[in-house]
């Protein structure tokens, strides 16, 4: 019901208080959007964006995987690692747009390594977060049945920091598929941020709504995506809840 | 590490580890340097020195030298070796007005829309994917069409704040207003609390907090969203003098008018907000750990949360 | 069967606060034990009982004195049943077994198979432990422990957590468990007439850690409730126990 009330919204205000140049209504966006759809490019700029954006995600999980353990094992890289990390959570994405741009210019690097930076707070958190998380009666159970300290990590240690990470992963999705959206619409010669600026530059304001829209669609899909897989990998912890 | 994983330190540092090193690590160097305070400072000198590494190293980098050097130039009006001289307050005193003016008005859209959809579940049926929508679509989408609405000017930018922004404050005060939970509205009927008593004592303590949280995302967007507008569609401000330097090259320009943004909003966020936020909230006993609540990261079930980009 | 000996053993922890006084959990006891016995440890909370416990299995090391558990001359291998029954929720039951065993796969299977039949869960193998109620959490932790055949078998209050009918229920399985197998088990609760029914011998500490009494009870198993020795020996070691705490209370006071 909300949906029709969204698209109704927009098709009154379009048609009746604006006009369809300065907002054009649904029907004439959907059409644009087939159009796109049709000139076939479309998938090769959204699998671009994408593939950056996993990029991205790679090193921030290689770095913030590590930072992230340090801090929760050790109350001097807690220390170490605090301002940074929680600074660089608090940065709005378009500075690190900004620091790729500087640092790459055009191109494809630009965009991973704003995703990155902007992705690595949240993993390196929430690892440290499980990590303080970990239950010690478990570690404690573990020792009295004389299990090495490997055995520890792999069966609990590594379980329980995972939901975190995991999460760490989910929440930072969208906001690092903003990050490289924008990082490409301040330098890049394709992907779906490019395609925006260029509807931009034509003065098509129907374009840019139309891969803004499928730009969003995605992020939602992607979204959903990660919170299935999420509920299946944890399934344990609704019983544990449960029980 | 050798301390044994069944006494994981989980970051508090006795003072039994750290006496009991060996050597220089003892004395009193040793020990400042590796208390959490001499942590912090170590990765401050560090990060300067990365940056002056990999300054040194790609030529577009401007480094820290340079940057302040520029900084200062442009602020106390000195000339730039040729090019056009500080023209700092100029360009500031143009952006914060749109800033604020964008934000307040946002301010009052959002809590007005929040109250509404908190209350009122026919609101929230009908509006909440709308709000989902707005809550997705980033600030530089705003940017592009509000300059193609209004062309390059003041317009632009502020309409941006107000667009990016409001749905935040949205969310929020919508929350916050559903925070106050059925128990204590069915408390406020059976007592026959008089309505304007259970505004001010039940609902707005309640949802002063969320009103805080919403104000400082609303913060956080809008200065963000007024440099975008301001990059692509303004004449003057931070965001167009910023876009100056990086078009003409002039990196240290760029990251220099970079900085000044980003000192700007953490000064905000971190002297004004943060604080009156804390304040706000201290009846809350929060679960999250601080370091989380510090980042504003969120719950990981809240969905609208996930859409939040900045 | 293995053989606990204990010499002049005491624990102190730090104290709470800065300008408190450090805590001594366990001071200068001594006993030894050795062969088919269930020895329990009885005693109020704070009496240093799950410390002890705690050193003895290796979680937790000595402030002075000595505790040596040997097999043989050689060490032991420990079994632990905790309150809580401290599965990892993120592992099925067998796999919860397996995670303790040292044997290969294929063995370890069937022996934690046997264990788990032995307590009445050999159709959850596949479950996790969030799909099981708490007794049989408990009865999962007790089929570990047995599992890996322990010389030496160590019990922390293991159905203080369980409602009143589980537990006793529990605790017959666990009579019927232990004739079977003979081990050495250390068992340590607060509930007196527990202790009565499952050992045959009783050392009872008192509140800072000290031996107070030290009883064998010669009651042939099973003991049942309904046996006037077996009551009257029940009443007999209470009533040590309810001197013990007058005269604390006196000592207070």
């Amino acid at each position: 019901m909300g949906w029709a009330a969204f698209f109704g919204i927009w098709a009154f205000v379009s048609a009746v208080i604006l006009d369809e140049f300065t907002l054009p209504g649904p029907l004439k966006v959907w059409n644009e959007i087939l159009e796109i759809v049709r000139g076939g490019s479309w998938a090769d700029d959204f699998l671009i964006s994408i593939s950056k954006t996993f990029m991205g995600f790679m090193i921030a999980l290689i770095v913030g995987v590590p930072v992230g353990y340090m801090m929760g094992r050790a109350g001097y890289w807690k220390a170490f690692f605090h301002d940074g990390v929680v600074g660089a959570g608090s940065i709005p994405g378009i500075v690190y747009a900004i620091i790729a741009l500087v640092i790459f210019g055009i191109g494809f690097q630009g965009p991973i390594l704003a995703v990155g930076l902007i992705s690595m707070p949240f993993i390196a958190l929430n690892v440290a977060e499980g990590l303080e998380g970990v239950d010690r009666d478990l570690l404690s159970m573990s020792t009295a049945f004389g299990r090495s300290d490997r055995q520890a990590l792999r069966h609990i240690l590594i379980p329980s920091i995972m939901p975190f990470a995991f999460a760490g992963v989910r929440l930072s999705f969208a906001i690092a598929w903003k990050v490289e959206a924008l990082t490409e619409v301040f330098g890049s010669s394709n992907g779906v941020g490019f395609q925006i600026r260029f509807a931009f530059q034509g003065f098509s304001i129907a374009g840019v709504l139309a891969w803004t829209l499928m730009f969003i669609a995605l992020l939602l899909l992607i979204e959903r995506g990660l919170a299935i897989v999420e509920r299946w990998l944890f399934r344990w912890r609704t019983w544990e809840q449960a029980a | 590490m050798a301390i044994p994983l069944a006494y994981l330190g989980a970051g508090r540092m006795s003072a039994a580890t750290m006496s009991r090193q060996p050597g220089f690590a003892n004395s009193s160097i040793g020990r400042a340097l590796r208390s959490s305070w001499g942590a912090r400072v170590t990765s401050y000198f560090a990060f300067v020195v990365a940056w002056q590494i990999v300054g040194a190293s790609f030529f577009r980098v401007p480094t820290p030298w340079e940057t302040l050097d520029f900084i200062w130039r442009e602020v106390s009006g000195g000339d730039h070796g040729g090019v056009r001289p500080g023209q700092f307050w100029e360009h500031f005193s143009a952006t914060v007005p749109r800033f604020a003016i964008g934000i307040s008005v946002a301010f009052v859209i959002g809590v007005v829309v929040g109250l509404l959809i908190g209350s009122f579940s026919f609101v929230r049926a009908l509006l909440s994917d709308v709000l989902l929508v707005f809550l997705a679509l980033p600030a530089i989408i705003w940017a592009f069409l509000t300059v193609m609405w209004f062309g390059l000017g003041w317009e632009a930018p502020v309409y941006t704040v107000i667009l990016s922004a409001a749905p935040f404050v949205a969310v929020n005060v919508a929350q916050g207003v559903r925070a106050v939970s059925p128990e204590l509205r069915r408390m406020s009927d059976a007592f026959g609390v008089p309505r304007n008593r259970r505004i001010r004592s039940m609902l707005l303590p309640a949802i002063t907090g969320y009103l805080f949280t919403g104000l400082r995302f609303a913060v956080i967007i809008g200065w963000n969203a007024v440099l975008l507008a301001e990059w692509f569609g303004a004449v003057d401000g931070v965001g167009w003098r910023a876009r100056l330097w990086y078009d003409a090259a002039r990196y240290k320009g760029f990251v220099g008018w970079a900085i000044i943004f980003i000192v700007f909003i953490f000064l905000l966020d971190g002297l004004v907000l943060s604080p009156l936020q804390r304040r706000a909230f201290r009846w809350r006993a929060s679960p999250s750990s601080d370091l989380k609540a510090e980042v504003g990261a969120v719950d990981t079930e809240s969905f609208t949360n996930t859409a939040i980009g900045l | 069967m293995a053989t606990l000996q204990i010499e002049k053993l005491t624990k102190t922890f730090p104290p709470h606060s800065k300008d408190g006084r450090p805590v001594r959990a366990i001071q200068d006891i001594s006993f030894a034990m050795s062969g088919q016995v269930f020895v329990s440890l009885v005693g109020p909370s704070g009496c240093g009982k799950s410390t002890l416990l705690n050193i003895v299995s290796g979680v937790d090391s000595p402030s002075t004195g000595t505790v040596t558990v040997t097999q043989d001359g050689k060490k032991a291998r420990l079994g632990y049943v905790f309150q809580d029954s401290r599965l990892l929720p993120w592992r099925t039951v067998m796999q919860n077994m397996l995670y303790v065993s040292d044997l290969p796969e294929e063995e370890g299977r069937a022996n934690a198979s046997k264990y788990l039949e032995m307590v009445g869960l050999g159709h959850a193998h596949d479950m996790y432990p969030g799909q099981l109620s708490g007794g049989m959490q408990q009865r999962v932790g007790i089929a570990r422990a047995f599992s890996v055949s322990p010389d030496l078998l160590l019990m922390d209050e293991p159905f203080s957590h369980l409602d009143a009918i589980t537990a006793r229920s529990l605790r017959e399985e666990l009579q019927v468990m232990w004739n079977a197998t003979k081990k050495t088990v250390l068992f340590v609760t607060h509930d007196v007439m527990e202790a009565v029914q499952l050992s045959n011998r009783i050392i009872t500490l008192a509140h800072g850690g000290t031996v107070f009494d030290d009883t064998t009870i010669e009651l042939p198993f099973p003991r049942k409730a309904s046996d006037p020795e077996f009551a009257a020996q029940q009443a007999e070691i209470l009533g040590r126990f309810e001197t013990m705490e007058l005269e604390r209370t006196a000592a207070k006071g």
